[in-house]
């Protein structure tokens, strides 16, 4: 099989952005301020810390995670120890890490480790109906509206969401709730969140924690 | 075999926009109400979600949400000397189906018709005499004032948390609204949606020219809002698919989003779907409506006995029921005597495309149904017609709602059709071009008119509706007029190539123009030129209430769903307020 052989299979089961993500040992050596700030919590692969809630940042939308430091750093989403690292960053440096975070390939990060959840079967069907097709009970429209078929990702500005951990997932849907994640444009996630109980949040986290990332275009 | 059931106190054929607001009075004000609605059952959650919601194959080019022109199709011809076909495929314009009607699928533009509109015919003849207008147009008054209406637009405005900003607050110019608009009572619900780039380079060429732009009022919303029936809508997402889609994020304006929720929570209300009314039923003396009579989805024949009909259908539905159910005289071209049917209008549409440097990027995907920009000073009789040779006028505006890869391909006129000249000449334009729309009205003539097809019948065996419809001079003139404007504007905002396309006719149903069908069931003071009087009321069957576009004596320069809102909670009040404290004619014929 020829190489261009290889390329056109690898074009028609759309895996050229997986391709291109960088792969695990090759990677360019991190920007020398995630060295210092980002890698202790959130990995060496940029994997994350699931059993604490630190998310993964690999193949995550650059755009997303840029603002995401920007608001972190500005208040709109209040997080004391995110606080504390983004404020150090400067404008260039933001972007040199939100870029060196995007262009990982998120199968260098150890699959989402939320087995407990995931498990319940029940759950994770709520959580796939939400996903999927919304609640007009509550009123809520489905989580892949934007953030992608399977949660994947709809960058330049919805992150991709499979394969958080349902910790992370949880905490970042309260903070919606609770007023103290606010970075939302139309207060999109704000008014979705709203309309969830616990036991809602419960199941989209165990939802999407139970599959794997595999985002989107997650460098863009 | 047909089942007669249990009478109830209210029918309501089509429960689209008005069915849901008429059913939602009238179900909280305590009486039994059943709508009818031939389409099925749908809600924004699971039926609009994405991303099948946005399958443009599907829904823009298939119209997956329209009538079933397999089953129901509208007859077409351009004069009275030809022989009507059927319209297998809609194109010109796209008439819904199913729960919450034609609105789930709009754009959300949302405008009031002004003061001059509703009394058109004497405020011509004050302001340019009686010799003026073509003897051979029909406009007339429509029996009821701005005025009478305004706090019916501002309920209707609020319901549905519209976006926008007043240029008129109880005769007080507001900067940065549209200073031609008839007084409004206070501000929009909600703010303007967010520019887009192109509305923004439309409004700096036209304010330099001296007119006057301001946002285009959207119920797709820019906030998050709770409207008084209690019921919440999110902010619009700019995603670029409205019209023809449905929106998943409750962020548009219909009735699922608005008014569904409390009526189908109300015990008064019944909702029965797949139900196609065949006919209203009159009894001997043909004055007074006993009911109707409709088929389910099964093939079932039922009649549901009510005290009043109300027919909230589509508008050229609206005027088939009265046809196929005898109610009112169909009109006759020949004689110009007889009144359903009769005063058909629909919306003269031309367009501009501003083809710029491929440095100026426009990026029209990220739009909404109704975030553009556009002036008033073109449309209706906001200026000056002596010497002109026509009535009425248009908006013009940077209103584009959407870049979606099949249909939205902008190229200049000299471009082949197909082929690798038109595929680089797409690829070329595709970012870096403005189309606005002239929105112009449409005038009634004489030889314009629906009535029910001789040969052709649907799939219940009733004969369908026959358009007889082409564009009047008048309005052929206006296009002309204000596209010529719409270029001056183009080249001001410095585009390297201006293509105008006024609106030439004949008229064709095979190319999208607008669904602002309007007449045919007219509202008016004068039962010999208008179907229904000022409450929307039959003048021949008392206990029948027909509300629609249907109600308009001719279209003006807007989209009409703000106004027909208007008349909506206007009859509603009228209903409430007098006919069902003591039924009977609301006006002396």
């Amino acid at each position: 099989m020829s190489v261009s052989q290889v390329l056109r299979g690898c074009l028609l089961l759309g895996i050229i952005p997986l391709l291109m993500a960088v792969k695990p040992g090759t990677e360019k050596p991190p920007p020398a301020v995630a060295a210092k700030l980002c890698q202790s919590c959130h990995g060496a692969h940029g994997e994350g810390m699931p059993a604490a809630g630190i998310p993964r940042l690999a193949g995550q939308s650059a755009d997303y995670l840029d603002k995401q430091l920007r608001d972190y750093a500005g208040g709109s989403r209040e997080n004391a120890i995110m606080h504390q690292w983004a404020i150090q960053l400067k404008d260039a440096q933001r972007a040199e890490v939100a870029a060196y975070y995007a262009s990982l390939a998120a199968d260098a990060a150890a699959p989402a480790t939320s087995a407990g959840n995931a498990s319940d079967a029940m759950l994770v069907a709520r959580g796939h109906q939400l996903a999927h097709q919304g609640d007009e009970a509550r009123r809520v429209q489905a989580c892949d509206n934007c953030h992608g078929p399977d949660g994947n990702g709809a960058p330049r500005t919805a992150p991709y969401i499979a394969g958080q951990s349902a910790q992370y997932l949880t905490a970042s849907l309260k903070a919606w709730k609770e007023g103290t994640r606010k970075n939302d444009d139309g207060q999109q996630m704000r008014s979705v969140v709203d309309r969830l109980n616990d036991a809602d949040i419960g199941a989209i986290a165990a939802y999407f924690s139970s599959l794997a990332a595999s985002p989107n275009s997650g460098s863009r | 075999m047909t089942e007669r059931l249990k009478e109830v106190d209210v029918v309501i054929i089509g429960v689209g926009m008005v069915g849901s607001i008429v059913g939602k009075e009238l179900a909280a004000a305590g009486y039994k109400v059943v709508g009818l609605e031939r389409g099925q059952a749908r809600y924004t959650a699971p039926d609009f979600q994405g991303p099948a919601i946005h399958d443009e194959l599907r829904f823009d080019i298939r119209k997956a949400l329209m009538q079933d022109n397999t089953r129901e199709p509208v007859t077409f011809r351009n004069h009275g000397s030809e022989r009507a076909l059927p319209i297998r495929r809609w194109e010109s314009f796209l008439p819904g189906t199913g729960l919450g009607g034609s609105m789930v699928h709009w754009n959300g533009q949302t405008y009031r018709f002004q003061a001059n509109d509703f009394e058109l015919a004497t405020r011509t003849r004050q302001r340019y005499g009686k010799d003026f207008l073509d003897p051979n147009l029909t406009i007339q008054d429509w029996g009821v004032t701005y005025d009478e209406l305004e706090p019916h637009f501002d309920r209707f405005e609020y319901l549905l948390g519209t976006s926008g900003k007043a240029g008129n607050i109880k005769g007080k110019i507001q900067p940065g609204g549209d200073p031609h608009e008839s007084p409004r009572s206070r501000d929009y619900p909600t703010p303007p949606m967010k520019e887009h780039f192109q509305g923004a380079m439309f409004r700096k060429a036209a304010a330099s020219l001296g007119y006057h732009p301001f946002p285009q009022p959207s119920s797709n919303l820019s906030q998050p809002y709770t409207n008084p029936e209690g019921v919440k809508l999110n902010a619009c997402v700019f995603c670029g698919f409205c019209e023809r889609y449905a929106c998943e994020h409750y962020a548009k304006a219909v009735p699922q989003t608005i008014i569904l929720p409390v009526l189908l929570a109300n015990p008064n209300f019944e909702l029965r779907t797949g139900c196609q009314v065949q006919r209203i039923n009159l009894d001997s003396t043909k004055k007074k409506a006993t009911g109707v009579t409709y088929i389910d989805a099964a093939g079932r024949e039922f009649e549901q006995p009510a005290s009043l009909v109300i027919t909230a259908s589509f508008a050229l539905n609206n005027v088939r029921m009265l046809l196929l159910s005898g109610v009112g005289k169909p009109y006759d071209p020949n004689t110009g005597k007889g009144v359903v049917g009769r005063n058909y209008a629909y919306q003269t549409m031309s367009s501009v495309s501003a083809f710029f440097d491929e440095n100026v990027i426009i990026n029209p995907f990220m739009a909404s149904g109704a975030s553009g920009t556009l002036i008033n000073d073109f449309a209706g009789d906001n200026f000056d017609h002596s010497g002109l040779g026509f009535i009425g006028g248009s908006f013009i505006g940077a209103v584009n709602t959407n870049g979606r890869p099949i249909q939205y391909h902008p190229v200049p006129p000299d471009t082949p059709p197909w082929g690798k000249a038109w595929k680089q000449a797409v690829v070329k334009h595709y970012n870096h071009t403005v189309q606005f729309s002239c929105h112009g009205s449409s005038i009634a003539q004489r030889q314009n008119y629906l009535d029910l097809d001789p040969t052709y019948r649907d799939a219940w065996g009733q004969p369908l509706l026959r358009m007889t419809f082409d564009f009047p001079e008048n309005d052929l003139k206006m296009a002309a007029y204000v596209t010529a404007k719409a270029v001056e504007i183009g080249k001001a905002m410095g585009a390297k190539q201006v293509a105008g396309s006024p609106r030439k006719g004949p008229y064709t149903t095979q190319q999208y123009q607008t669904t602002h069908n309007t007449g045919g069931t007219v509202m008016g003071n004068d039962p010999s030129t208008s179907v229904v009087n000022r409450y929307l009321q039959s003048w021949d069957v008392p206990n029948v209430f027909v509300i629609g576009a249907s109600n308009y004596p001719q279209n003006a320069s807007w989209n009409p769903t703000g106004t027909l809102g208007a008349l909506t909670y206007w009859a509603v009040e009228a209903l409430k307020n007098k006919y069902l404290k003591n039924p009977g004619r609301l006006v002396s014929a």
